[in-house]
């Protein structure tokens, strides 16, 4: 798991006698260490992808990982829209990547565009009826 | 290179951006509620500079505080039951 990790930095030292914490990720278990974000133990696992956009399902992942930006939000034990980058990680944490969301409007055109259009989609409407 | 996504949140590329710009010959507020660069789940916190750098190439329009993309309370995206006392976040 630590392929991604810097295990020897120039300036921060050495990185040793780290705690490992399971956690699980879109129902797989992996494992980070204390004191990780869900952000950097996901990264570290090789995992770049935290989410899609709701409406186009193009990819997302950390943009700004500071908390400005909620790219990188996710579902943390039932919690939706939680910052990975800003999250502690614990044990058992439950993460879940963020899906596409269903769009009922996303067909424009079969809907009425203006009060004539509406009226005259509902002309064989029953008087009383409330679509009418 | 005008695929660049601007607006992350709501998916605006410059090329959206530029195109409505163009187009409309709008102001930066009227960009904004056309292509909802800005509307999304950040608040406009991270792409209004960009936003405002690029009305500003367009219609020569100057970012400024007052009307067009001005900061909206709450600072910070915010649940429902965190303002209910729900929970700390
Ligand atoms: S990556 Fe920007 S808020 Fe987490």
């Amino acid at each position: 798991m630590n392929q991604n990790r810097i295990i020897d930095h120039p300036v921060l030292g050495h990185l040793e006698n780290k705690t490992p914490v399971t956690f699980t990720f879109d129902g797989k278990t992996y494992e980070g260490y204390e004191g990780d974000t869900v952000a950097s133990a996901l990264l570290a696992n090789g995992i770049r992808q935290l989410r899609v956009h709701e409406e186009s399902g193009s990819t997302r992942g950390i943009y700004c990982n500071i908390g400005h930006c909620f790219e990188c939000r996710m579902t943390i034990d039932q919690t939706p829209g939680v910052r990975a980058c800003l999250t502690e990680l614990t044990p058992e944490m439950v993460v879940e990547s963020g899906k596409v969301q269903p769009t009922p409007f996303s067909q424009p055109e079969d809907m009425p565009q203006t009060y004539a259009d509406f009226t005259e989609k509902h002309t064989d409407n029953k008087e009383g009826d409330p679509n009418a | 290179m005008d695929h660049t996504i601007i607006c992350r949140c709501e998916e605006v590329t410059l090329e959206d951006i530029n195109n409505t710009a163009e187009k409309y010959g709008c102001s930066a507020r009227e960009l904004k509620l056309r292509t909802r660069a800005g509307m999304g789940y950040c608040g406009g916190r991270t792409c209004r500079p960009a936003v405002d750098a690029v009305v500003q190439e367009a219609t020569g329009e100057e970012p400024g505080n007052n009307l067009p993309l001005k900061v909206q309370p709450p600072v910070r995206p915010t649940s429902l039951a965190t303002l209910g006392g729900q929970h700390q976040s």
